[in-house]
C-alpha cells in the first residue's frame, strides 16, 4: 500500500466516520422514540419522582419520546447535526443520572454512559457528509 | 458532498415539520392506547426494584390486610397483547427465561385448596399480602423488555406483571 493509498484510506475513515456515528445514533433515539410514543404505559417506570401509574408519567414519557423522534430525524438526516447530537446529549446525560440515582451503576448505565460519548463526539464535528 | 450545517434548510425544516407531525399522532395514539397496553399483576406502578442496596431507594411499607373480592376468570392468556411477554414460573421449575423475566420481584406460590395463594412483591422490600386465587393453576410472570434488567435490579417496573391463570388458560382478576 502506498503513502497516497493510506492517506486517502485515512481520509475517508475521517470523512465518513461522523456520519456513520451519527446515523447510528439517530437509530437508537429513533427506537427508543417510537416505542415510547407507541407503548408509553411499558416505559412509565423511568420516570423519577412520579409513580408510573399516573397519567403525568404518561404525558412526559410522551414528550420524551417525541422529542426523541424528531432529534432522531435530525441526526439521520444531517439536519443541524451538532445542535441535534447536543439536545441528545443532554437528554442522554439526564438519563445517566437519573438511572445512577435510582439504583447505582450498572452495565445498562455504563452503555448509556458510551452513547452519551458517542453524542458528545458529535457536537463537536462541524463537517457532515449525506445532509438533507 | 461535505457541508458544515448551521442554519436549516427549506427541505430540512419541511422534514422536521413532518417528522414533528407524525410524533403528534404517534402520541395520540399511545395516550388513548396507553391504559389497555399497560400490563396486569400487582408488579406495575412500583420504582426500580433491586435486591441490592441502592441509593435513593425506599423501602415499601407492608401493605395493610384486605379482603379482596374473589378473582372472576377473565379472558384468555393466549387471546392478549402481552401473552408473548408471559413466562410460566408455576407450577414447575421456572425456565432461563423466566428466571430473567423475574430479576428483581419476589414471587412465591403456594397451592391451597382449590386455588393458588401468591406472594408478589419487590425482592429486598417488605412482603405484600399474599392473594387468593380460587381456581388458579397456573402463575406467569410478564415482561414485556428483559433489556432494562441489570444483575439482581429491574430498572422499569412499568413492563412487569403478574397473571394467574385458571386450567382452562383464563386470566383470574
Amino acid at each position: 500500500m502506498t503513502a497516497d493509498a493510506a492517506t486517502a484510506g485515512e481520509r475517508l475513515v475521517a470523512d465518513w466516520s461522523p456520519t456513520a456515528g451519527r446515523v447510528l445514533l439517530g437509530l437508537v433515539l429513533a427506537w427508543f422514540g417510537y416505542h415510547e410514543l407507541v407503548q408509553p404505559a411499558l416505559w412509565t417506570g423511568y420516570v423519577p419522582v412520579l409513580s408510573s401509574t399516573s397519567a403525568a408519567a404518561v404525558v412526559l414519557v410522551l414528550a420524551h419520546g417525541w422529542l426523541l423522534l424528531v432529534l432522531a430525524v435530525a441526526l439521520v438526516a444531517g439536519i443541524v447535526p451538532r445542535l441535534a447530537a447536543a439536545a441528545a446529549a443532554l437528554l442522554l446525560l439526564q438519563i445517566v443520572i437519573t438511572l445512577t440515582a435510582t439504583a447505582g451503576l450498572s452495565d445498562l448505565t455504563l452503555r448509556d454512559v458510551g452513547v452519551l460519548g458517542l453524542a458528545v463526539c458529535l457536537t463537536g464535528r462541524g463537517t457532515q457528509r449525506l445532509t438533507v | 458532498m461535505a457541508s458544515d450545517r448551521t442554519r436549516v434548510s427549506p427541505r430540512g425544516l419541511t422534514l422536521l415539520a413532518a417528522t414533528a407531525v407524525v410524533g403528534l399522532v404517534l402520541a395520540i395514539h399511545g395516550w388513548s392506547a396507553h391504559n389497555s397496553s399497560r400490563l396486569p399483576g400487582p408488579l406495575a406502578g412500583s420504582g426500580p426494584a433491586s435486591t441490592t442496596p441502592a441509593a435513593g431507594r425506599h423501602s415499601a411499607a407492608p401493605s395493610p390486610p384486605r379482603a379482596s373480592a374473589s378473582p372472576s376468570a377473565g379472558p384468555l392468556l393466549r387471546s392478549q397483547p402481552f401473552a408473548q411477554y408471559a413466562f410460566r414460573v408455576w407450577p414447575g421449575v421456572p425456565g432461563a427465561t423466566a428466571k430473567s423475566a423475574m430479576t428483581g420481584l419476589s414471587i412465591s406460590v403456594r397451592k391451597r385448596g382449590n386455588g393458588l395463594l401468591v406472594t408478589a412483591g419487590l425482592a429486598g422490600q417488605a412482603a405484600r399480602q399474599p392473594k387468593f386465587y380460587p381456581g388458579g393453576t397456573d402463575v406467569y410472570v410478564v415482561e414485556a423488555t428483559m433489556g432494562d434488567d441489570s444483575g439482581n435490579t429491574d430498572y422499569n417496573l412499568g413492563d412487569d406483571g403478574l397473571v394467574v391463570t385458571s386450567a382452562a388458560g383464563r386470566i383470574l382478576q
